[in-house]
């Protein structure tokens, strides 16, 4: 029997639409002129006991949101949800018992007590045992390195220290299922490196359903046998990773500065392009941030080095960087079909 | 119970981090305790009693007033509202705990700190350096107990304040209200006994009173008995119960606001 299971589920929201300026904030008072947002629109999917899924998607697709639902805050608009055969909104206290969740942005450590005070709350609040609860601070103390944090005040971690404190205490009472909603934002790849490791040793260790919601592809490449990509409040693909990273695993994104940029910029770039590389050679042009051209090349048909060569050549360029597919861009290329 | 034990714990624990800022909270009592003293000394001018009370009953009144008001005070309605702004809910939520539970914890970890760090030391003072007497008797040993329903009380009102942020984008026009209407109707400031009749008659029947003024009388006017102290704290417990219940099934409707709103 699966450990979660989703059917038709939707989440609107009504939103205010704001007017602007001063007197706008002023008629809003009395205003009704809602507008219906879908954050969650029909999504189905079943998670066995042990998986771990990447539950990814840009900004807004509906991740949190989801996972609110599955964590009982918030009720469906519409749809069946249940989680270990039970309905999460209808006993969140019961529910809560067998669940671990870590919101990346937020903690769940008191930020003025030592690390070890936030552990024995939980300890209480879970009704964890002592046996238990040092069985677990060894495995803890083991991954993590825990010791050494544990008088520190919460607030005085660095971002990656309290985030492997989160997730440690996310997994305290042995839950069913862990919650992590994007745990590795705003760090760096060696403290990623550290957080996927520990992620993955919980998992096998103790058998533990893992849903991971993140923007970053590496996470779940690291991760993640099974990968959900939402976009729009709607699932775009729920399949093997695997199929995923070998389609954009060979995918970079020479991000450029280019002097005297103008209108007809972009246009002429990709003329040439086209013109050097042929028609189906892999290579898009978009300008997404002000200042910076993204060409993204499917190494698989045209060689990362053959298109920088060609454009330093023929464009004056005064900056540049490589960096991996971003979110955004592995949602565009499934909807035109990429994975189809 | 463990768990919320270990919650006032934790919030206990925190008010310590916070030492330093003790001494202010103490001196500005202190100060507060110079003028309130010749300000009641210059409206008795001489009279042996105001309204049946002496000057040392209604010294004793308002020093010890402005001494509990920081037990008193929850400020759960802030930190409701502020957890609500910056989604810190959600993290209370996804726990297997009742929110009202939960947040009557911390504030009473912090009313705990704030007994030994200020309460305790500024009746000291109020006694040693004011020369202020307090009367001990049946009514001291019943104090306790009555503060304990005034918290329970206080904590209700800030609690539904702070749940009506469920609704609202701000409820800080709502706290400053309740803040003033406690404060002034409650007996905070002055014994009610001073107020004109037909407020007190009105009062009588509110719960404010049930906040500063019962627990206060309870003290400074140790001359009566059980058939006097009995009633009073019937009705304080009366209330504590009352708006318990109401504030539970106010919970239970603005957590659908949250559930269907987003959070």
């Amino acid at each position: 029997m699966s450990l979660i299971h989703i059917q038709d589920l939707s989440k609107h929201f009504k939103i205010l639409n704001r007017r602007q300026g001063l007197g706008g904030a002023f008629r809003d008072l009395f205003s009704g002129d809602y507008r219906t947002v879908r954050a969650v629109d029909g999504i189905a999917l079943d998670i066995q006991p042990g998986e771990i899924v990447g539950y990814i998607g840009p900004n807004g697709a509906g991740k949190s949101t989801t996972i609110k639902m599955m964590t009982g805050i918030l009720k469906p608009t519409a749809g069946t949800i249940t989680v270990n055969g039970q309905v999460p909104y209808a006993n969140r206290i019961r529910q809560a018992q067998i669940m671990g969740v870590v919101f990346g942005q937020r903690t769940q450590l008191w930020w003025d007590l030592p690390v070890i005070e936030s552990f024995k709350i939980l300890k209480e609040i879970y009704r964890v045992d002592q046996a238990t609860f040092d069985r677990h601070m060894e495995v803890f103390e083991k991954l993590v390195g825990l010791k050494e944090l544990y008088s520190q005040q919460v607030r005085t971690l660095s971002l990656g220290q309290r985030m492997l404190c989160d997730i440690s205490a996310s997994f305290l009472h042995n839950p069913q299922v862990v919650f992590l909603d994007e745990p590795t934002i705003g760090l760096d790849v060696s403290i990623k490196a550290k957080i996927r490791s520990v992620v993955s040793e919980l998992n096998r260790v103790r058998g533990t359903t893992i849903i991971l919601t993140t923007h970053d592809l590496g996470d779940v490449e690291a991760l993640c046998r099974r990968i959900i990509i939402l976009d729009k409040g709607k699932i775009l693909f729920d399949g093997p990773t695997k199929k995923v990273t070998s389609l954009f695993g060979a995918y970079r994104t020479l991000k450029l500065q280019i002097d005297d940029f103008d209108d007809t910029t972009l246009s002429s770039l990709r003329e040439k392009l086209a013109g050097r590389f042929g028609r189906d050679h892999g290579v898009t042009v978009a300008s997404i941030e002000e200042l910076w051209t993204d060409v993204t090349i499917d190494q698989a048909r045209t060689p990362l080095s053959d298109v920088l060569n060609f454009i330093m050549k023929t464009f004056p360029v005064f900056d540049v960087r490589i960096v991996e597919i971003s979110m955004e861009k592995v949602v565009q290329q499934v909807y035109e079909g990429a994975l189809g | 119970m463990r768990s919320y034990w270990a919650l006032a714990r934790g919030s206990f624990m925190v008010g310590l981090v916070y030492r330093f800022g003790f001494l202010f909270s103490i001196l500005g009592n202190i100060i507060y305790l110079g003028v309130a003293y010749y300000l009641w000394r210059s409206i008795y001018q001489g009279a042996e009693t105001l309204r049946g009370l002496t000057f040392n009953e209604t010294y004793l009144y308002v020093a010890l007033g402005s001494t509990v008001f920081i037990l008193l005070k929850t400020y759960a309605d802030w930190e409701i509202a502020y957890e609500i702004r910056e989604g810190i809910i959600a993290v209370h939520l996804t726990k297997p705990l009742d929110l009202q539970l939960l947040m009557l914890a911390y504030s009473l970890g912090a009313t705990l700190m704030n007994l030994a760090a200020i309460t305790l030391p500024t009746v000291l003072i109020l006694t040693l350096v004011f020369k202020v007497s307090i009367p001990l008797g049946l009514g001291l040993a019943l104090f306790p107990l009555s503060l304990l329903l005034a918290l329970l009380i206080s904590f209700c009102f800030d609690y539904f304040v702070g749940l009506l942020a469920f609704y609202i984008d701000s409820n800080w026009g709502i706290s400053m209200t309740k803040e003033i209407i406690i404060t002034v109707l409650s007996g905070a400031l002055i014994p009610l006994q001073f107020f004109p009749a037909g407020l007190q008659a009105v009062l009588r029947w509110l719960p404010f009173q049930a906040i500063y003024h019962t627990p206060l009388m309870l003290v400074t006017r140790p001359d009566q008995g059980w058939e006097t102290f009995l009633p009073m704290l019937g009705v304080q417990a009366t209330w504590a119960v009352v708006l318990v219940v109401l504030t539970r099934l106010f919970y239970g409707q603005a957590i659908k606001v949250l559930r269907i709103a987003g959070g």
